[in-house]
């Protein structure tokens, strides 16, 4: 086979070479210039606010009096002191873990019916891509009609079947798994569509040499699909879990929390305590606890995914 | 010389420019109602005081209801803090004791033309400390029956201003008439349902309140938890079995609107009256029933103050003494029930508003001027929230009234004494 090769580049003259050097500051500015919207827009509106929370979280600071005081560690010792927070974190976890398990699988699953590709899949990936741009509000309003106890649309359709269905939103066994569930649907297409572009960089060579040496559809798609889309799953996963820690518009639209603090999540208990009772230091100290809930969560997955086959 | 006179000149049109834009003052007044209605009358308020006062603007940004508090308290804080604002009874000790609010006294209380003896002494006690005067009430609003006059009809009921008018209007009779439509009137229509839909959630105290003490009792009393007394365990065990006995009430978890027809009858304030405009069905208005306490009133009030961080202040308090006149209170009665006394029993209120009667309006003046202030506390956010959860026990069939309403006793106790 023969392969092309670049032609080297001439060696550049002594004059060009100071030249260059007379000039470099100017690359660099240039770069730096290029770069400095981004960095400064990370310095305001990332680091700042970031560190600015672990300081908040070690004063006692009223958002509606303006009074501030350095409390040393005391809210975070109130916060580990907090029946609630437990409940809430609690929540926080089962909520992610429900969310990630679902999402992701369904979003493989979707993907993969779409990448065979048939007659309307185009419509198909709109439709569920169409959720997503949908605005929170009205998927909640939506959702809040259809899960309704006695007129919602699935408890109709779940009575044509003989089903008695559960007061979805009221009862505090089926309020998580409905959030859960329609937070899915909302997002789902997201994933799916990282996983279809992902699966289609696959080359077709490899399933076209599994075939020939007999392998099944479940074969190739365990020993050659999956473990390819390995780093695709590990990019969605982390997103999916920052997304779930972070969850707020969602749990205020459907539940507010309810009933009984089933879905009062972290965030939502953060939002509380700082424009509800204006504690800023407690709020700060608890925004402190879900940044190493996501930090750790990022990096554990980040070392099972170096385990199990480096990235 | 020529030039030196032309440098006096430009200077004299500088320092001149400077001084008019100082005076030269833009409100921002937040309000949370985004009602056309509203918004014509408050602008037209302010277009009546630029009139007189051609420097200074008047801007009304509505932040919606659920919102209201945080938004402002994030203004606040920020120091992006408005000029004036609305404030419901709820937040005015949380906010008086922060000391964000500025009182009014030295502007309202010399100036006769604006006689401040007018307004109603009960109506200001939350406003009022000392001689600092934080709040002006623009609406203080009892909590009155709503009903479809066409359910009534077709159930061949008696409506509830009928029996209200042969002393017949009680929480029973209210109780007979919300099963009796319900049975009649098909699938997805109820005889009752809570202030504005949210009586198992935002508005659960705004429910329960009024039928807690028509039975004698209340939610709290000073630094002590009423709930569990046997008057409040009567009154929410009334309450409760007509929502999971008698399935008359829209229930928990069900979207039932009295606006638009599907129930029949609503507790809710005149500022509704708007949404009423164009019904499609007959409808009245009607007192809180009576109970074992006899007919006791409950009301819902709100009143602009001025933020102690307004860049306007003179300007703000000067707009405030304007918007709470008798003539302009007398202008806002027509949605917001007056605080004035004047105003209260003028004719001109009770022909405020030309969706309301006249006979209507007199339910409304009777309701304040009989009527008592929802509870508040200077805990109040923590209140609500740490009781809203214990509250979510109660909307279960098989519910334990008396221990659910000790359960929120536990939790409200403590910060009840804080």
């Amino acid at each position: 086979m023969v392969t092309s090769r670049p032609s080297p580049m001439p060696p550049p003259s002594a004059s060009h070479k100071g030249g260059r050097r007379g000039w470099a500051w100017l690359d660099t500015l240039h770069a730096y210039l290029f770069i400095s919207p981004q960095v400064l827009g990370f310095l305001a509106l990332v680091l700042g606010p970031l560190i600015a929370v672990f300081v908040f979280s070690l004063q006692s600071r009223n958002l509606l009096t303006g009074r501030v005081a350095f409390v040393g560690l005391s809210n975070f010792r109130a916060v580990l002191g907090d029946r609630l927070f437990y409940a809430v974190l609690t929540n926080s976890l089962t909520f992610t873990a429900g969310l990630v398990a679902l999402n992701v699988t369904l979003a493989l699953g979707l993907a993969l019916l779409l990448a065979r590709g048939f007659r309307g899949s185009t419509a198909f990936r709109t439709l569920f891509f169409a959720s997503v741009i949908t605005s929170a509000a009205a998927w909640a309003i939506v959702w809040r009609f259809i899960l309704q106890g006695e007129h919602g649309v699935l408890n109709q359709f779940l009575g044509l079947v003989g089903i008695d269905g559960p007061n979805w939103l009221r009862e505090p066994r089926w309020a998580m798994a409905s959030v859960i569930v329609t937070r899915v649907l909302k997002n789902v297409g997201l994933n799916m569509t990282i996983y279809l572009a992902a699966l289609k960089s696959i080359p077709d060579e490899y399933a076209e040499a599994a075939r020939v040496d007999g392998a099944s559809g479940w074969g190739i798609l365990r020993a050659i699909t999956i473990p390819l889309l390995a780093p695709t799953t590990l990019f969605v996963s982390i997103i999916t879990v920052t997304s779930a820690l972070q969850v707020f518009d969602h749990i205020l639209l459907m539940t507010a929390g309810g009933p009984e603090n089933a879905t009062n999540v972290l965030v939502y208990y953060i939002y509380r305590q700082a424009f509800q009772f204006f504690d800023i230091g407690y709020a700060s100290a608890l925004a402190v606890f879900l940044f190493i809930a996501a930090l750790g969560l990022t990096l554990a997955m980040w070392m099972v995914r170096g385990r199990a086959a480096p990235v | 010389m020529r030039r030196v006179v032309a440098v006096a000149l430009l200077l004299v049109f500088a320092v001149g420019s400077a001084a008019l834009s100082a005076e030269r003052s833009a409100l921002r007044f937040t309000i949370w109602s985004g009602n056309q209605a509203h918004l014509d009358l408050l602008n037209g308020i302010a277009a009546a005081y630029r009139s007189t006062h051609p420097n200074v603007e008047v801007r009304f940004d509505v932040v919606p209801f659920g919102d209201y508090i945080q938004k402002i308290t994030i203004q606040i804080a920020s120091g992006t803090a408005p000029d004036l604002g609305w404030l419901l009874e709820t937040s005015a000790p949380t906010f008086i004791n922060a000391g964000v609010l500025v009182d009014a006294s030295s502007t309202l209380r010399p100036d006769k033309a604006y006689a401040f003896g007018d307004f109603s002494a009960p109506a200001l006690q939350l406003w009022v400390r000392k001689n600092a005067i934080y709040g002006v009430p623009f609406s203080t609003s009892p909590f009155i029956v709503f009903f479809n006059r066409d359910h009534f009809k077709a159930a061949k009921l008696a409506p509830p201003d009928q029996l209200a008018a042969r002393g017949a209007w009680t929480w029973e009779a209210l109780r007979r008439s919300a099963y009796a439509v319900a049975r009649t009137a098909g699938t997805g229509v109820y005889g009752f349902e809570s202030v504005d839909g949210q009586g198992y959630d935002v508005r659960v105290w705004h429910t329960l309140i009024p039928v807690i003490r028509a039975y004698g009792g209340d939610a709290w009393v000073g630094d002590e938890c009423g709930l569990a007394s046997p008057e409040a365990v009567k009154a929410v065990g009334f309450y409760h079995d007509m929502i999971f006995k008698d399935r008359s009430v829209v229930p928990p978890g069900e979207q039932g609107d009295f606006f638009s027809g599907r129930s029949a009858m609503t507790i809710a304030q005149l500022s509704r009256v708007s949404k009423l405009e164009g019904a499609k069905f007959a409808w009245g208005i009607a007192p809180l029933p009576a109970g074992p306490a006899g007919q006791v009133g409950v009301i819902g009030q709100a009143a602009i103050v001025v933020f102690a961080k307004s860049p306007n202040r003179r300007a703000a308090l000067d707009f405030l003494k304007f918007m709470t006149n008798a003539e302009n209170t007398a202008k806002m009665s027509k949605f917001f029930p007056p605080a004035r006394d004047s105003v209260l029993q003028s004719q001109d209120f009770l022909t405020a508003n030309p969706l309301v009667s006249p006979q209507q309006m007199k339910i409304v003046a009777d309701g304040i001027r009989s009527g008592k202030v929802l509870p508040s506390h200077p805990n109040y956010p923590r209140i609500e929230a740490g009781a809203r959860p214990v509250f979510d026990r109660l909307w279960r069939a098989d519910a334990s009234v008396p221990a659910v309403l000790r359960d929120v006793c536990n939790v409200i106790q403590p910060l009840l004494k804080q």
